[in-house]
């Protein structure tokens, strides 16, 4: 077994890198104050290929591998995070419509995605209880034109940037989520209305919103896949974003330790630099352990990935693994730094904002160890 | 919890009363801007809440210490960057409690019966957790001091009336050469500089203090030269508890926010599945058992007993619970945890582990607490048998 | 259509290497390679030439076995082949080695038009390839370039010397060792580092260069390696007034030849 990344996979992580730092480095900090969508950084991800990144090459994309994806992801969220949310949001559009989509569905949109003419986005959130059932669930109720979609969607990344959504609604209000079928779902449809950006804790720039939908007419074509995929295209989808998601844990995790380290061997306080503290070691190593473990996990199941096996075990242990231990990343790291890491002047409070935003549990009831158990007991 | 005497009830729920009043509207508001909350002093000042510590001869509350913590956790629950304002005023003046004279008492909490608040100035940039690193000075003239040196992260600095600072009278006898002097606002020289712009507590005043050949008189020394230290340590093993008491608020307060989306989320089906209610359960044992350690080292002090173990160990206790229960409510409220209240009550954890004295500071503290006094040996075989 | 070939080196990334506090020696164990800083900007030269004017980019290299981690970063830049010549002994070549067999697989490879190499490595900086490389080819040498183009089989250049700026042209063949500031470096898109791949790479194998012994035989041996740490003076003024300080601080820097 070979725990390396294959020479591709490191050249491509390199130029990640250093993409990040010319691209990302100099506009993070006004970033996370404006919380405006970083257009011309968005531009620039393009040109490189990263937003085509597991395109096949036929439409123009890089075709490069899902352990590739993750290396890039982990590249850029160590400059900024935000800007891999958006990458990431785009990509799980564009890896849904590239898994099921028709012919006709990939030519419509997967050229224009590659090139980040246009981004993706996935709506599969909503307020109630369950997903497909409550008030604002949102129907889709057939029509002889289509399907006529009518409730919300909430915390939708990309909202109001996106020119496609992948939009997960139910068919039968009464049978709830069962019944979820996909849309494709152009931006610009008839009595589709993006509200107000939610104003989130961290990731800002990367754009997010409820979605709703007044007698907004899909025709046929605009369905994904079979009318009743809808409950397996979301849980697929869903396990590998968790896994990109933990790419972007670790990005974060690893620069904020890089820093922390960083500055205790240069704070001097009772007549030594605090590196030299067993307390300061120990928080230092224990954030370097995690993100570690979190790491090699994160790329056995990438790798899982992109050879067609199942992952979704090993993706929910990562993501198990990471809504514990995740957030404790920054936590300890601020402390290392104690005032200087709680001082907007520094790194590492918007870095504490933005870790804490890859690892919600949005799927109300769905925790990862449901899937964990039942793959062992 | 301590089973509350009435008098504690009432003022706890006047407390209470005040903060849903006066705080809780205005918390997110004044988070987002990070200015000063100016109302609060107005709207205290029937109350006298921030002569809460004050002793009764000098015009306070006298509250005993329990119940401080009872309207320091209710200010933490509303807003934990306002109840940081509350909090370290009466800090500054525990310094006055300590040491000072009845004259200085009687003229440095006057201005506490006004809502007028003090600050402490203690850090410096190269003196954190090394806090006898210090390097301002305070050179003796006649019947001044002349102070020099340049204070941060001081709480406060921007708004207060008066002042508590740590300058060193004997440079050549280091951590025994550092003095406590009360400054007031407006003394020549004695300027603020930066504010800093914080992660969290963000209605909290935080700035950096700026002391340029200040003329301090002899008779605002606290104490003798060379007692800064000793002061400085007493004082923050009295104010500690007042950060676990912040923290059990914000703890508490993201816990019923909680508690209220869930009963939101799932209307008629409060009992959403195992996974989920345990983890409030275990949010619920933090909370609850933060409170009690709270509780019993406010206990320890009001009835004289030597404290400072239990107050390193409740500081310590409480913010880790405040950071792990703000942290997992993020996480488990998902979307919604993220675009609410959750996440300003997560950032405000952060600093109850780092402020007045760091938590591995608090550790150092209490394991030498620990390994001071070894356990009394078991008896030998002999010994039992009673020869 | 200028036909460039462009020579660097697989060095090992300096920001990865450690140095030991108690003798000075250096811990490489965890260090990544990388292609030498100045030789990326040779790269990236030959490359915006070629894209401008047409031609070909070859690339060329000599090292440990090391080299062959090296092959797809040169490709993902920009050449359109890369030639290798991979040998143990280069862990002690000296210039006089290198040079030999850069120029012996260049006769074997070449003509080519313009021969581009980094101003000096990454590693140890010898700034002697590429003057070696023009003498032993019998061609001119253009050093320490900071821009360069190419009309027809003209080559026109302005080399940056410590007091002035030089502007140099060259008809027909020449070797040219460039600066940093020629050019930023492209980060490879990534198809251009999975076409990398796709590009032909060709082992030349030292035996095949018609070489004598002594052709390989360094002349300069390298002893040893030891990192240099800033040493802080850690002088202390400690007069009662600051203009004291401050003059005899003056006095200190113009001993010094500082001020």
């Amino acid at each position: 077994m070979n725990f390396e990344l294959t020479e591709e996979q490191q050249l491509i992580g390199q130029s990640a890198r250093d993409f990040a730092k010319e691209y990302l480095e100099p506009i993070a900090v006004e970033l996370d104050h404006s919380g405006e969508f970083p257009k011309e950084a968005v531009k620039a991800l393009a040109k490189h290929d990263f937003l085509g990144l597991l395109l096949p090459d036929d439409v123009g994309g890089a075709a490069a591998g899902f352990v590739s994806y993750v290396e890039v992801i982990e590249d850029l969220s160590r400059y900024s995070a935000a800007v891999a949310s958006i990458v990431n949001n785009h990509m799980i559009a564009a890896y849904s419509i590239q898994q099921w989509g028709t012919a006709d569905q990939k030519k419509q949109y997967l050229p224009g995605m590659a090139k980040g003419e246009i981004l993706g986005g996935f709506a599969i959130y909503e307020h109630g209880p369950t997903p497909g059932v409550g008030a604002d669930a949102l129907v889709a109720t057939k029509h002889d034109v289509g399907y006529v979609l009518n409730g919300k969607k909430a915390y939708v990344r990309n909202a109001g940037e996106a020119s496609v959504y992948v939009v997960f609604a139910t068919t039968d209000a009464a049978a709830g989520e069962k019944t979820w079928a996909a849309f494709l779902l152009p931006a610009d449809a008839v009595g589709v209305k993006v509200g107000e950006k939610l104003e989130t804790m961290g990731l800002r720039g990367c754009p997010v919103a409820d979605i709703t939908f007044e007698n907004v007419i899909l025709p046929e074509t605009a369905l994904l896949g079979t009318v009743n995929q809808g409950v397996a295209i979301s849980a697929k989808a869903l396990a590998i974003a968790s896994v990109a998601e933990a790419a972007q844990t670790v990005g974060i995790g690893q620069a904020a330790v890089e820093h922390a380290a960083a500055y205790a061997k240069q704070r001097v306080q009772f007549g030594k630099p605090v590196a030299t503290l067993q307390a300061i070691q120990t928080l230092l190593a224990e954030v370097a352990t995690d993100c570690h473990l979190a790491r090699l996990g994160l790329r056995n199941a990438a790798l899982l990935i992109e050879e067609g096996k199942p992952f979704e075990v090993e993706a929910a242990m990562v993501k198990s693994f990471l809504v514990r231990l995740g957030s404790k990343m920054l936590i300890d790291t601020c402390q290392v730094e104690g005032g200087f890491g709680y001082s907007e002047s520094m790194p590492l409070p918007r870095m504490f904002r933005d870790i804490a935003g890859t690892n919600l549990l949005d799927a109300p009831g769905d925790f990862p160890e449901k899937l964990i158990a039942a793959s062992i007991a | 919890m301590s089973i509350l005497s009435p008098e504690q009830k009432a003022i706890q729920q006047a407390a209470k009363d005040f903060v849903a009043k006066y705080i809780i509207p205005n918390a997110a508001e004044y988070d987002k801007s990070g200015e000063f909350p100016m109302l609060l002093l107005e709207a205290s000042k029937p109350s006298n809440i921030f002569a809460m510590a004050v002793p009764k001869e000098y015009g306070g509350l006298n509250y005993d210490a329990v119940t401080q913590a009872l309207v320091l956790e209710e200010w933490g629950y509303g807003c934990a960057g306002m109840g940081t304002t509350l909090a370290a005023s009466v800090l500054s003046m525990d310094s006055v409690l300590i040491a000072g004279t009845d004259e200085q008492k009687r003229r440095y909490f006057k201005p506490m019966l006004n809502a007028e608040i003090g600050s402490f100035g203690l850090t410096e940039p190269g003196a954190g957790s090394d806090a006898a690193a210090g390097k301002a000075t305070a050179v003796k003239k006649g019947d001044e001091y002349i102070l020099n040196g340049t204070k941060c992260w001081i709480t406060n600095g921007g708004f207060a009336s008066v002042y508590v600072i740590f300058a060193l009278t004997d440079p050549a006898a280091g951590v025994k050469g550092i003095s406590a002097f009360i400054l007031e606002r407006g003394l020549p020289g004695f300027t603020i500089g930066t504010t800093d712009h914080k992660l969290g507590i963000r209605a909290s005043n935080t700035v950096e203090l700026l002391l340029k050949d200040v003329h301090v008189p002899a008779a605002n020394l606290l104490g003798k030269e060379g007692d800064g230290m000793k002061i400085a340590m007493k004082t923050l093993d009295m104010a500690r508890p007042a950060i676990a008491a912040l923290s059990v608020g914000l703890a508490q307060r993201a816990l019923d926010t909680c508690v209220a989306q869930v009963h939101a989320r799932f209307p008629g089906k409060p009992y959403p599945g195992q996974t989920l209610q345990f983890k409030l359960a275990d949010m619920q044992i933090k909370v609850e058992a933060a409170r009690d350690c709270l509780h019993q080292a406010m206990r320890l002090r009001d009835v004289g007993s030597p404290y400072s173990k239990e107050s390193a160990i409740c500081k310590t206790f409480c913010s880790d619970v405040a950071m792990q229960v703000t942290t997992t409510a993020v996480s488990l409220m998902g979307s919604y945890g993220y675009t609410s209240a959750l996440g300003k009550y997560m950032r405000d954890s952060k600093i109850m582990q780092i402020y007045e004295g760091t938590n591995q500071i608090q550790r150092l503290v209490i394991s030498r607490a620990v390994l001071a006094h070894p356990p009394a040996p078991a008896p030998s075989a002999a010994q039992k048998a009673g020869k | 259509m200028p036909k460039c070939l462009v020579c660097y080196k697989w060095t090992l990334d300096e920001q990865d290497i450690k140095i030991r506090p108690e003798d000075l020696s250096l811990d490489s164990s965890r260090a990544k390679g990388k292609i030498s800083d100045f030789d990326r900007n040779a790269i990236e030269e030959a490359t915006l030439l070629v894209e401008k004017n047409g031609g070909a980019v070859d690339a060329l290299t000599y090292g440990t076995a090391a080299v062959k981690k090296s092959l797809k970063d040169a490709l993902s830049r920009g050449p359109g082949k890369v030639y290798w010549v991979a040998d143990a002994g280069a862990e002690a070549a000296d210039a006089n080695v290198i040079s030999n067999i850069l120029a012996a697989s260049i006769r074997k490879l070449g003509p080519y038009d313009l021969i581009l190499c980094g101003e000096g490595s990454s590693d140890l900086f010898n700034q002697q390839t590429a003057p070696r490389l023009a003498a032993l080819l019998g061609l001119p040498c253009l050093s320490f370039v900071q821009k360069l183009s190419v009309e027809g089989d003209v080559v026109s250049a302005t080399r940056k010397l410590e007091e002035c700026q030089e502007d140099v042209t060259v008809k027909g063949s020449v070797v040219i060792s460039v600066l940093s500031e020629i050019n930023k470096p492209r980060i490879p898109t990534l198809k251009q580092v999975l076409g990398a791949g796709k590009k032909p790479n060709e082992e030349i194998k030292i035996a095949e260069l018609g070489l004598k012994p002594e052709d390989l035989q360094p002349k300069a041996m390298r002893k040893s390696v030891k990192g240099f740490v800033m040493q802080r003076k850690n002088v202390i003024y400690k007069e009662t007034s600051g203009a004291d300080n401050v003059a005899k601080l003056k006095v200190s820097l113009a001993s010094e030849g500082l001020c």
